[in-house]
């Protein structure tokens, strides 16, 4: 018995390290209703495409704040330097989207993507 | 104004400390399980290649911890693929001597019959006045004095005196002594530890005679009592009746 614990308690410990580190690409994915990045990006687009700038701005708010839930989740397992970039380019988004410009909006948004797939891979 | 305009709520920014906590609390417990799994050897025997392996896996286990910005994974991967190799080698150079040779080095003669090796040192990187300072820390001053020296593969130098400046042992003089073996605890921290006791088939009873005669009442008074086969006992009390303790230092410091 003592034995047993001599060898579990260590394996038990690294396998638990082992799920903190790589749970990251799990917890990314929506776990609620408004903490689904992916479906956002996608809502922004359309709005973008169809220049229903305040619609995209009331929706860049809401990926605002769905990222600030993921984080909390993501912050273990993640490279800071996506998550920061992911950040700055909600900023710039937000800003392309006041300043109604197709392009940047559309660019910054298919970025932030970017970084949301890589994060935690 | 800006921020007003631009950001009606600011993303929270990452907790680094709760993040540098948690990677500490990963990186400190994956290298004490390892270091348990591969290290067994005293930091003495150490070779040089381990002595290097060990500076790398203390470094990534470094950056596990405060390297926020790559992930943990890929630094703990990397923590496990040293670990993992420094094993392996060691099984090899355990279980196969030639490997051994190789990975390990072997001892060098460096002097023989009280001549150095010139050839030896050159090819080993150790000047005269190396060798001459390890054989000063075996306390020899005399070079006249070595039969045989060599340098280990940890680098440290093991002697053989010339016969005649050996010390005179008891079996030269053929004295007869007994065996003293070696000393076991039976108080500690003012604790009887019985089972020490019945391996030299005395009881508690004894004790308590023992510690009469040296006027203690209680083993509680005790802070050390050993016992070796030849019945030498050893007695440390908490209270010592050594009023003025000598200090050695020197130096006027903080206390």
């Amino acid at each position: 018995m003592k034995k047993f614990f001599v060898v579990s308690i260590p394996i038990v410990t690294l396998g638990l390290f082992i799920l903190i580190m790589v749970s990251g690409n799990y917890l990314k994915r929506p776990l609620g209703n408004d903490d689904n990045i992916p479906a956002l990006v996608e809502v922004i687009n359309n709005n973008i495409m169809e220049e229903k700038w305040e619609k995209a701005s009331t929706n860049t708010e809401k990926l605002n704040d769905a990222w600030e839930k993921v984080i909390k989740r993501i912050q273990f397992s993640s490279e800071r330097d996506e998550i920061n970039a992911f950040t700055m380019n909600v900023a710039r988004l937000r800003g392309a989207i006041r300043a109604q410009d197709k392009a940047i909006s559309l660019s910054e948004l298919s970025e932030a993507f970017e970084h949301w797939k890589q994060l935690g891979k | 104004m800006l921020s007003k305009n631009f950001s009606r709520k600011k993303v929270k920014t990452l907790n680094e400390g709760l993040v540098v906590l948690v990677r500490g609390v990963i990186g400190f417990f994956s290298l004490l399980i390892f270091a348990r799994v591969i290290g067994k050897e005293q930091i003495s025997q150490l070779t040089f290649f381990d002595y290097i392996l060990g500076i790398t896996i203390g470094s990534i286990a470094s950056e596990l911890t405060v390297d926020l910005s790559t992930k943990a994974w890929s630094h703990w991967v990397g923590l496990v693929v040293w670990c993992a190799l420094g094993y392996i080698m060691e099984m090899i150079t355990l279980k196969w001597r030639y490997a051994a040779k190789y990975f390990e080095g072997e001892p060098a003669i460096v002097i023989m019959n009280g001549k150095i090796m010139e050839n030896v040192l050159r090819k080993m990187k150790y000047r005269a006045s190396d060798i001459v300072e390890l054989l000063r820390n075996k306390d020899i001053f005399d070079l006249n004095e070595v039969a045989y020296a060599l340098i280990e593969p940890n680098g440290q130098i093991s002697v053989l005196k010339k016969p005649e400046y050996l010390p005179v042992t008891r079996k030269d003089m053929n004295i007869k002594v007994k065996d003293s073996g070696i000393a076991t605890e039976i108080i500690y921290d003012g604790i009887v530890i019985d089972e020490n006791l019945r391996q030299y088939n005395k009881d508690r009873k004894w004790l308590y005679s023992q510690l009469k005669s040296k006027g203690i009442k209680d083993p509680s008074e005790v802070f050390l009592f050993t016992l070796d086969k030849s019945g030498n006992v050893y007695i440390d009390k908490y209270e010592d009746k050594i009023k003025k303790v000598i200090d050695i230092g020197d130096y006027k410091g903080p206390y």
